[in-house]
């Protein structure tokens, strides 16, 4: 038999016989999706267990329970705390030390209050953002970057087709199938880091906006508590 | 003063390393996906070679007799029988004078012991002579059998070298068909290139109606290039034939095996069968 004639197209033959630039693009897009998968993972199971805790915490706020009992809770396990129970441990504390201070006014109590929510809120995102903007970069940059090892794969198939002077498909095609795989990668990795990067945003988004309406809510109830106190 | 509200955060446990034992799995059942799901591999459908025989193969060499011929059964010649002689009775002595009668009764005992002597040696003679004539016979039987048994042996390593030649010949026709297999499949495949190689060449011409066949007789030097194409069998349009003729030409040099035998069906003349499909 011909070693021309018959090809062998296994993957992993291909992705040997590939030329260098080619390879390492390979490598690089099998090392991002390696990690976009990382991320996607802690992603799912972080957002999930905030999503949970901040339901149980939500149920525990509305359901009537007091206040300062929850909040001597979650202060004794601030680590454990989920993001909607720290923005309301940082608010509360902050809102306990300005009540001990005499002579400040209402506005003030309540603006401190709620700056100090605002920034634990702000770093709650902060943190549950995390990895995301990765994975945008590998869902927007992947499929070019597989573009480029199939170009260049193809180009260089090419220029071995211009030294012989017998031009068949047959001796373009195992360069262009083995550039190809380039491509696939590139999609492989974009793929789920894109469909992961919009469902993780959109979760987040929903978060967010509840924190935020918590953070209205409970100084609004804090507001409350001031006034009735001094009345 | 309460400090710890407005402490940084202490990072929650992620399962990162659980993350990445998923994520590795991930990759891995992609990988075996592409490597089970994906028939990879192109298989070119070999040429089926047959073999047209002019005369049917030779029958495999028929099976030895197990059992040698029989010895011809010695005949058993019945020892010829001994002439029996019949004295015949003396004649009877008239009645006479007793000395005659004497006389008479001596002569005729001296006769008779004479004639029993003779006797008795002729029957000895006779038994002498038939004693001979059987272990003459034995003799020449036992030199037949011996005859025979040469001739059987004989006739065994005939046989025996028969078979062996047919055998060897059975082999070597094997062989040969092994081969030319192997030459048709390489010619076949050459075939295939050549033609894939002329047609990526040939621009057909606009009035060009169905799918014609030109045959055409292609002088090649060794190395593949065309000297001369002449075509055999026209297509009956001759703007095609002369696209095909260009083709070939443009083609050059083909590519040739670089197995010898399978050289010999290209090198020096092709003949050239082209389809426009």
């Amino acid at each position: 038999m011909n070693p021309e004639l018959s090809q062998d197209l296994s993957l992993f033959h291909l992705i040997l016989n590939a030329s260098v630039p080619v390879q390492l693009v390979m490598l690089l897009l099998l090392g991002a999706s390696l990690l976009s998968w990382w991320f996607i993972f802690i992603k799912l199971f972080a957002l999930k267990r905030a999503l949970r805790v901040t339901d149980s915490f939500e149920r525990e706020f509305w359901g009537g329970g007091d206040i300062n009992v929850m909040y001597k809770r979650v202060a004794a396990e601030r680590a454990e705390a989920g993001e909607m129970e720290r923005i309301f441990a940082a608010g509360f504390s902050e809102f306990i030390k300005l009540r001990q201070q005499a002579g400040l006014s209402l506005n003030v109590i309540i603006d401190g209050t709620r700056r100090a929510m605002r920034a634990t809120y702000q770093r709650e995102l902060d943190g549950l953002e995390a990895h995301l903007s990765f994975l945008a970069t590998v869902g927007s940059v992947s499929p070019y970057v597989g573009l480029f090892g199939t170009v260049w794969g193809i180009m260089i198939a090419f220029m071995g087709l211009s030294s012989v002077a017998q031009a068949t498909l047959a001796q373009v095609a195992p360069g262009i199938a083995e550039a190809l795989i380039a491509t696939a990668m590139g999609l492989f990795a974009a793929i789920p880091a894109v469909v992961g990067y919009n469902r993780f945003t959109h979760d987040i988004d929903r978060l967010a906006n509840r924190m935020e309406s918590f953070m209205e809510e409970f100084s609004n109830i804090l507001q409350r508590q001031v006034t009735s106190k001094a009345d | 003063m309460n400090v710890q509200a407005d402490a940084p955060l202490v990072s929650r446990p992620v399962p990162k390393l659980a993350a990445g034992a998923l994520a590795l799995g991930v990759h891995l059942l992609f990988v075996l996906l592409l490597v089970f799901g994906v028939s990879w591999q192109t298989q070119h459908p070999a040429p089926v070679m047959v073999d047209v025989w002019e005369s049917l193969p030779a029958p495999p060499p028929p099976v030895a007799e197990k059992t040698p011929r029989p010895p011809p059964r010695p005949v058993k010649r019945e020892p010829a029988p001994a002439p029996v002689v019949k004295e015949p009775a003396p004649p009877k002595a008239p009645d006479i004078a007793l000395e005659k009668k004497k006389a008479e009764a001596e002569r005729l005992k001296k006769q008779q012991a004479i004639q029993q002597a003779e006797e008795k040696a002729r029957a000895e003679a006779a038994r002498a002579a038939r004693e001979k004539q059987v272990a003459e016979q034995k003799k020449r039987e036992l030199l037949r059998q011996l005859e025979d048994e040469e001739a059987i042996q004989r006739m065994a390593d005939e046989e025996a070298a028969n078979r062996t030649r047919l055998a060897k010949q059975a082999e070597a026709r094997a062989a040969a068909s092994k081969r030319q297999a192997e030459v048709a499949s390489v010619v076949g495949q050459y075939r295939d290139l050549i033609s894939a190689t002329v047609r990526g060449n040939t621009r057909l011409p606009d009035n060009l109606v169905g799918n014609p066949e030109v045959r055409c007789l292609v002088k090649l030097l060794p190395t593949g290039e065309v000297q001369n194409v002449r075509v055999t069998k026209p297509s009956g349009n001759a703007a095609y034939d002369e696209a095909v003729v260009r083709a070939i030409e443009k083609s050059s040099p083909l590519p040739l095996p670089t197995d010898r035998d399978a050289r010999a069906a290209f090198v020096p003349e092709l003949s050239f069968v082209h389809r426009p499909k």
